[in-house]
């Protein structure tokens, strides 16, 4: 458990110097909680969605060609990594500002 | 909206995962009781194929080594060596390895039987038919017993099952995310087999 343990030590020593030294508001620490479980959960529908459609593919490949493809392929922890980035790419382009329509 | 809360149950899934024993208890539930005894034939599956310089996969030797020692054992007299079909020369490596054991060819029945557990299970069924077996002394994977077992029950055969340990009882977060993973991947896959009527 030491390196949890470590984990939680610098946790610590980071929101004190987040709150003493760059005056960040610990108020604000519920809202970016929010955000990693919303980017999270998006990564999450994402990683299904990849799922579901390789896993159509891979199927209908089979079908299709006769060959074998398979659905091993799709259990490989990199390729969740890539979905849960995905998620977060979309979560933070989503919450960007975005400009003002001119008005008219 | 359903973003957040999953991303909340994504997170405590994960920290369930990894600090509690819930894959463990999960893989309790999925895993079969290893039961020696007296059978007709020694099946150990294939798992894992052959690597690219034609060793057998780590996966594959430990299945191939539990069934060597039942049947130096005496468990049965005969020992199937099943292998992926296209991936190297799964069954033939395993047959170079149980010879260097002592197992005697006559004893021996070394397959490429499939691409799947379910086409593997057909193939070798029909094979250990013709030669009169009905109790076998099944190897393979611990997360794996179950799916394998009931395919060979649904073929009407007895099934003895004698699981290679695997991460039974892990002592480290990452290694109970492996766990974990290992189960549900297995219990979706006995979902697959469920819906697409295979048992």
């Amino acid at each position: 458990m030491t390196p949890y343990l470590t984990i939680a030590l610098t946790s610590l020593v980071a929101y004190l110097v987040a709150v003493r030294r760059l005056g960040m508001r610990p108020s604000d620490l519920p809202r970016a909680v929010a955000g990693v479980a919303d980017s999270l959960g998006t990564g999450v529908i994402f990683t299904l969605v990849n799922l579901a459609a390789a896993g159509a593919l891979v199927l209908g490949l089979r079908a299709l060609t006769g060959r074998f493809f398979t659905l091993y392929s799709l259990d490989d922890v990199v390729w969740l990594v890539v979905s849960l980035l995905q998620g977060w790419v979309w979560r933070l382009w989503r919450d960007a500002p975005r400009p003002r329509a001119p008005v008219s | 909206m359903i973003v957040r809360p999953l991303g909340v149950a994504a997170l405590a899934l994960f920290f369930f995962g990894a600090f509690t024993p819930l894959p463990t208890l999960l893989y309790a539930r999925l895993a079969v009781p290893t039961r020696i005894g007296p059978a007709d034939a020694i099946v150990v599956l294939a798992g894992g194929g052959v690597l690219g310089d034609g060793q057998l996969s780590d996966t594959s030797r430990r299945r191939t080594a539990l069934g060597i020692e039942l049947y130096r054992d005496g468990r049965a007299p005969l020992l199937v060596l099943s292998g992926a079909l296209g991936a190297g020369a799964e069954s033939a490596a395993r047959a170079v390895l149980a010879r260097t054991c002592g197992v005697a060819d006559a004893a021996m029945l070394a397959v490429a039987a499939g691409h799947t557990t379910h086409e593997e299970v057909a193939t070798l069924a029909a094979l250990l038919r013709a030669r009169g077996v009905r109790r076998v002394l099944l190897v393979t994977d611990g997360s794996h017993m179950r799916r394998a077992a009931r395919l060979f029950e649904a073929a009407r055969f007895e099934v003895l099952p004698a699981p290679v340990r695997g991460l039974d009882d892990p002592p480290q977060p990452g290694e109970r995310i492996l766990l974990f993973h290992e189960t549900l991947r297995e219990g979706l896959a006995l979902l697959y087999y469920e819906v697409a009527g295979y048992f």
